[in-house]
């Protein structure tokens, strides 16, 4: 064990493939800082629309998915390829597979998929699936990137150095799998022609809308939470340097949410023209996820136990807690909403938006700001900037996803209601339009909620630079000695 | 390998990795187990009373039962639990459905007279039309019924361009309406200029008197839609000219004399075609009498 540590600080730029995590790193930050900034502008756009200016290429529908694409995939994509690089290598002590193309390949790869994806939706291509509005020669390309991630992942997990695979990489390697299939199920589709941007999905009708949301929850299930255990797995217990709670729950609610996960998804369907039985069977297994998603809370704040004065002392701590806090509660509600008569009311609502932003706000992003700050400085050999900043960008964090969702559960409760409300004469009690002015204030309330998250960013991104700046600065007179205090 | 953790008595799995992680061997939290157990049951028992599995081209149907009576008392549907039963359930027997039903019973076959008569029945009406009209007619209309210039006309006011009796209305509303002024690009310059001004003069604007004078012979053209007298004729949608509204140039909204010529000029030059969409095959007869009355009252009726 001690000669293992002692690899493993000696010298990681020699032994591991540090360049590409750097990369990541980076577009991570970059594509975060776009992604929220056209989240903040369509919140805006619903409280103010004159923002649209009358410009297609600026509304709602065309923006929506760049903002989603950007914060999923590009923030939250490119900090898990970051992250699950620099992870499986320090946990295998192995240096990353495929020489220094494959990786880079991935890295490029992704990049243009990204972008191009987010540009051709700005000028109305999108293949009109929720979170798989990607043209179907990006999915072509994007299929290619992600066999190349899998087998530079599996391949460094093959020629690791240590008896047992780290539970971080279990939770990555089912990552890659679900998102293979579901990324290749979903988009099965017949381009109008080669040369079209267009195509038509494979399937239709309620197959098409069970396809659609089996997908979609399961790229909650596998993208957005498995992965980021895996994430949380490493810089808690790192960050905490104390063991993780327990071994034998990390086994337990890893299989049951395997398992668990992809019956879910056509609860995203109740009240529509499906067939009952498969309402009933996505409910029933939405409240059997409740515990096996709480099993890696657990885990991750048990890991404190005892320790628990770090979160007075640690703002990156502060980070990774809170972040386990809200996944605990968004995964709390999330089961809830999925009971039918609680749906009736949900659906169609700000409820869902809200829902899905505590979970993306308060545990994807929250989770991977804190592993970026402890691994940033890491990886320039340096310590970070200023750790004061960390606590300021914390409390902006916090305040704005505390804004956030509190509106859009006033927005979504309360429009439900007026849907929902009959008068004296048994008459709807409002109309359509009356739920919507009633919506203008929460939603204002709600735009301001995302300019607080996105200064918190933009924040992070200063304190970043200043301490990749600064660790530049240094070379060759002090870092040695701080990559080894701080390996 | 192994290692002993200091602070606690729990021993780790004795794996190590990038030189510091380790896992407590700690075992399940029993209250995180029994919970989890508990779910197991909720689950059990949901699939037991509703539609759960599928087996083959069948699913398994739960023991809960389902039961909706039409209106005379005889069953309809005895079967299942089913969302599709329970629709029809909550759209016959709910209690708001009932004292919905209550309403149309009473309007359904009441005359105009009387239901302007009643209290009871206007009450239900405005009730009832309210939704409706924010759903079918606020788009164009506004909210207000006030209308947009040039294309949708004001409801709240007491102008009624194809009249305002409940059966205008009524005929309206069921069948559409097409409006359609053609416009004169041959009148040009003074002529048209003139015309403007007498047109502007029925209603009272002081304009210069001897060019209106002049325009009257112009108005020969119009005479055979907005009357003799400029009072409009309700047959064809023309606009009475003598009042002081206007629903196609904005004509209070122009400023001054040579603004609101302006106005006029135009729409004798272009003409305008305005459409009202039919909505007879979308809206129940029930539905169309509580929308006239609705808009009738709006605007003060006729």
């Amino acid at each position: 064990m001690s000669t293992s540590a002692a690899v493993a600080t000696a010298a990681p730029a020699e032994q591991y493939n540090y360049d590409i995590v750097k990369k990541f790193s980076i577009m991570a930050l970059v594509w975060g800082v776009l992604g929220m900034l056209a989240g903040v502008y369509i919140a805006s756009e619903l409280a103010w629309p004159f923002l649209n200016f009358n410009t297609p290429e600026i509304t709602f529908g065309r923006l929506r998915p760049v903002h989603t694409t950007l914060v999923i995939f590009g923030f939250g994509g490119s900090a898990l390829f970051a992250t699950s690089y620099y992870i499986v290598q320090r946990t295998c002590q192995a240096r990353l597979w495929g020489g220094k193309w494959l990786p880079e390949f991935t890295f490029w790869g992704w990049q243009v998929g990204v972008g191009g994806g987010a540009i051709l939706y700005m000028l109305g291509f999108t293949q009109g699936r929720e979170y798989a509005e990607f043209v179907w020669q990006l999915d072509l390309a994007i299929t290619v990137v992600w066999v190349a991630y899998f087998l530079v992942f599996t391949m460094t997990l093959r020629n690791r150095s240590q008896p047992h695979i780290y539970v971080a990489n279990w939770f990555f390697m089912s990552f890659i799998l679900a998102v293979a299939l579901l990324h290749i199920f979903n988009n099965l589709a017949v381009p109008v022609s080669i040369t079209s941007l267009h195509s038509y999905s494979l399937f239709s009708g309620v197959q098409d809308a069970m396809t659609q949301w089996w997908y979609g929850h399961n790229a909650v299930g596998f993208f957005l939470t498995a992965a980021f255990l895996g994430m949380m797995y490493y810089f808690v217990p790192k960050q905490a340097g104390r063991p993780v709670y327990s071994y034998r729950l990390s086994i337990v609610h890893f299989w049951a949410l395997s398992f668990l996960y992809m019956w879910a998804g056509t609860h995203h369907l109740h009240w529509t023209a499906i067939p009952d039985w498969t309402s009933t069977l996505a409910a029933t297994f939405s409240i059997l996820l409740l515990l096996p998603s709480w099993g890696g809370m657990i885990n991750g704040i048990m890991t404190l136990s005892g320790a628990w004065e770090k979160l007075r002392t640690d703002p990156i701590m502060l980070f990774l807690i809170t972040a386990l806090a809200f996944y605990g509660m968004s995964t709390f509600e999330g089961p809830m909403m999925s009971l039918k008569s609680v749906n009736a009311l949900s659906h169609y609502t700000d409820w869902t938006v809200g829902h899905v932003h505590s979970g993306a706000l308060g545990w994807v992003a929250m989770v991977s700001m804190g592993s970026m700050y402890h691994m940033v400085p890491r990886l320039w050999g340096t310590t970070i900037y200023s750790l004061k900043l960390i606590y300021v960008h914390f409390w902006l964090a916090t305040i704005g996803i505390v804004l956030y969702i509190a509106s859009l559960w006033v927005a979504g409760i309360g429009q439900g209601l007026m849907l929902r409300a009959f008068d004296e004469y048994g008459n709807l009690a409002y109309t359509f339009i009356e739920t919507v002015t009633f919506m203008h204030l929460p939603y204002v309330v709600r735009a301001i909620g995302g300019m607080f998250f996105l200064a918190g960013m933009l924040l992070m991104v200063y304190n970043l630079y200043m301490t990749i700046v600064g660790a530049r600065r240094t070379v060759g007179v002090n870092a040695p000695a701080a990559a080894v205090a701080h390996g | 390998m192994s290692t002993n953790n200091t602070s606690k008595e729990v021993e780790t799995t004795g794996h190590v990795w990038d030189g510091d992680l380790r896992e407590y061997s700690n075992p399940l939290p029993s209250w995180w187990l029994w919970t989890f157990y508990g779910t197991i049951v909720f689950s059990l028992i949901y699939w037991v009373l509703y539609p759960t599995w599928p087996i083959g081209n069948d699913f398994t149907k739960g023991i809960k039962t389902i039961e909706v009576k039409d209106e005379q008392g005889k069953v309809i549907y005895d079967g299942h639990w089913n969302t599709r039963a329970l629709l029809l359930d909550e759209m016959r027997n709910s209690p708001a459905a009932l004292r919905q039903k209550e309403g149309i019973e009473m309007v359904k076959n009441a005359s105009y007279e009387q239901i302007l008569a009643s209290p009871e029945m206007m009450s239900f009406a405005r009730s009832m039309a309210k939704g409706l009209f924010g759903d079918y007619c606020a788009a164009c209309h506004g909210t207000g019924g006030q209308g947009v210039l040039p294309y949708f006309p004001n409801l709240a006011d007491d102008d009624w361009l194809w009249g305002g009796k409940v059966e205008n209305i009524q005929k309206a509303i069921t069948s559409g309406l097409k409006g359609n002024m053609p416009g004169f690009p041959t009148i040009q310059g003074q002529a048209l200029d003139d015309l403007a001004l007498y047109v502007l003069s029925l209603s009272g604007e002081k304009v210069d008197a001897a060019a209106a004078e002049r325009g009257k012979k112009g108005y020969a053209m119009c005479m055979g839609c907005h009357g003799a007298d400029g009072k409009g004729n309700a047959m064809l949608g023309a606009p009475n000219l003598t009042d002081k509204v206007w629903t196609v140039a904005n004509v209070p909204g122009a400023g001054s004399i040579e603004g609101m010529k302006q106005e006029i000029t135009n729409v004798i030059h272009k003409g305008i075609k305005r459409e009202m969409p039919a909505f007879g095959h979308r809206l129940k007869d029930y539905e169309i009498k509580m929308l006239t009355v609705y808009v009738h009252e709006m605007g003060g009726g006729k």
